[in-house]
């Protein structure tokens, strides 16, 4: 695809374009930087009133325990997944799109694994009551943890995706750094020096350090596809009519890369404005993430259909139960803006005019966003909502705490993504040569 | 240790590095030579004729002490305290449910080995490297071929593939 595209600039144009970022930056990265701290110190005030007061400022109340919290939190897992879907196999498959866009993704993974991590926490209230179990360690009665339950499985499954993506993202960024720390001078060139290891690009480095980027990527590959299934499991394993099906893997893994592209779509378009790399980053580029995001939301919206089909077939009238809820009853308005905006909206994106038109694809990848959000809150508490009591029967509503939480994280990841796209580099410089104009002299 | 000089000798085409790269190979007077550039072209690779990168046993070795790690770790709490389901007498280890956690310690400590394995033969971090030019981060392509003259045979050779500099390095 990208050896179609017609380059204006050679690989000597690489550093001085994608550094920019380094130097005084556009007034709207201040703006945007200070809107993420007051959404930090929102989820702050909000998580110091959890500790104080407990868990009842948030809106969970038998039988639904797992409410906004854990939406959250799989919600920011399952962005995380494009980071590492676009670094490791779009890097096997030899997409070459994805070297433009790999860093940002990566960041990006590694910033919402962080923010994910954070609920299962922040949804226990005093964590350190809580949490114990979470490290492979017994207690005080020599108790271990239960490894066949998934919530155990999570644990590792989590900490393994965030300790791999980070050891990607920043080996691939090793190389860079050094380009930066050649630049530099003073104080700043012993700071990226550190940070670059010393690295020196001989070619027998190269040789070693691309046989093992390409082994991490074989590694990251099942990895990618195995974190958003154990993150289903933590659903399908239970007994919960609507949760306890066999789709449920498949279906995340696909909603997951779903909304971690259209995220990678609503967070590259703004940054290639704000530091001028329209010339590297360049609309072929995007209209690839487009069309990935496309085959996802066609997968979602085959997955939600056959759910369905099979809610209705089975026979099974507590699973149909639920569905119908879904559907026509009380959480029809979570249920229809999800449909319409994982699998409606997206439709146009089946024309090019379209998925090449930047404020069109913008507007429609933050639905999918919202859509993403809104398919968590519809799996966990439509399900958990009318139990097998009907006396415990209700309506869920997020409290006003939850929603500070909520924005909270936005603000947190926000705060985190912008350090990065100041401090370092954006693009990745070494893999972006690549797949640019090789240097060759007249004579060939 | 001392680091020693010699010639450093800048390209500003690819394919001018890799043919000076094929005239140096096998030759003893080009002992010791290091290659730059700034970025991973498979050219370079296939000029350097290195051989299979030796990472790869670290990436085995840690991957298969995470799976080991991983089925260790539960067929261990397992007998350490039985959990009894359904029934079933202590010491029927339900295998199928650490197949989780010996996947994911697999992929766990084959990649913080892969790393491990990436550092060592890299031979980094040492932040005290000598950086003989900061172009080869950016776009230029260079060899550096230790205690040898400027006005050597080894230096003529070079400089016929379309050098752009050449220039010595002394010893420090």
């Amino acid at each position: 695809m990208s050896d179609e595209v017609k380059w204006n600039r050679t690989i000597s144009d690489v550093n001085d374009g994608i550094l920019a970022n380094l130097g005084k930056p556009h007034p709207s990265y201040y703006l945007a930087w200070g809107m993420a701290i007051i959404f930090v110190i929102i989820g702050a005030y909000n998580w110091g009133q959890e500790l104080a007061l407990g868990v009842g400022i948030t809106g969970k109340t038998s039988p639904v325990y797992w409410g906004v919290l854990i939406t959250d939190f799989v919600f920011w897992v399952g962005i995380g997944h494009a980071g590492t879907l676009i670094s490791a196999i779009l890097f096997l498959f030899r997409a070459k799109w994805r070297n433009t866009v790999n860093r940002s993704a990566e960041a990006m993974t590694v910033f919402a694994v962080i923010t994910a991590g954070l609920f299962p926490l922040i949804h226990m209230g005093r964590f350190w009551f809580g949490a114990y179990w979470i490290p492979p360690l017994p207690n005080t009665n020599n108790l271990w943890a239960n490894y066949r339950s998934p919530l155990a499985w999570d644990v590792f499954a989590i900490s393994t995706y965030l300790t791999v993506s980070l050891l990607f993202w920043y080996m691939g960024m090793v190389p860079d750094l050094a380009s930066i720390r050649d630049r530099m001078k003073g104080l700043r060139r012993g700071i990226y020096g550190v940070l670059s290891f010393g690295w020196r690009g001989t070619a027998k480095q190269w040789h070693h350090y691309e046989a093992g980027y390409g082994f991490l990527a074989a590694l990251a590959t099942p990895l990618v596809l195995s974190v958003h299934s154990i993150v289903s499991w933590d659903f399908a394993m239970s007994l919960q009519p609507g949760w306890h099906t066999t789709i449920f893997p498949p279906y995340f893994v696909a909603g997951a890369i779903l909304s971690g592209c259209a995220m990678v779509y609503t967070l590259l378009v703004p940054v290639r404005t704000m530091f001028r790399m329209e010339e590297f980053i360049r609309p072929e580029h995007l209209e690839a993430c487009i069309k990935l995001t496309l085959l996802t939301s066609s997968i979602v919206f085959y997955a939600y259909a056959i759910e369905f089909f099979v809610a209705w077939y089975s026979g099974n009238t507590y699973e149909w139960a639920v569905f119908e809820k879904r559907a026509i009853g009380g959480y029809a308005f979570y249920f229809w803006v999800m449909v319409f905006c994982n699998c409606i909206f997206p439709l146009i994106w089946w024309s090019k005019r379209m998925r090449n038109n930047v404020a069109v694809s913008m507007f429609v990848s933050v639905l999918v966003n919202v859509g993403m959000w809104f398919e968590r809150y519809n799996i966990i508490v439509s399900s958990l909502v009318e139990d097998f009591l009907p006396g415990s029967w209700g309506h869920f509503q997020p409290s006003l705490g939850d929603i500070g939480l909520s924005i909270g994280s936005f603000g947190w990841f926000m705060f985190w993504f912008l350090i990065f796209c100041r401090y370092f580099p954006i693009v990745s410089m070494s893999e972006l040569k690549l797949i640019m104009p090789k240097p060759l002299s007249k004579k060939h | 240790m001392k680091r020693p000089g010699g010639i450093l000798v800048i390209y500003k085409y690819l394919d001018q590095l890799t043919d000076a790269m094929v005239a140096m190979r096998g030759r003893s007077d080009f002992k010791d030579n290091e290659v730059f550039s700034p970025t991973s072209y498979h050219e370079i690779e296939e000029a350097l004729d290195a051989g299979p990168s030796q990472v790869r046993w670290f990436t085995l070795a840690g991957a298969l002490t995470g799976t080991l790690t991983g089925f260790g770790l539960g067929l261990w709490v397992d007998y350490d305290w039985p959990q009894v389901v359904g029934g079933k007498l202590p010491g029927l280890y339900s295998v199928p449910a650490y197949v989780i956690l010996g996947f994911e310690l697999t992929i766990l400590f084959g990649g913080l080995m892969t790393i491990l394995g990436m550092l060592v033969m890299c031979r980094i971090p040492n932040p005290k490297q000598r950086i003989l030019d900061v172009r080869f981060t950016d776009d230029k392509f260079g060899i550096f071929v230790p205690n040898v003259a400027i006005d050597g045979e080894q230096a003529r050779l070079l400089q016929q593939f379309g050098a752009e500099e050449i220039r010595q390095i002394e010893s420090e």
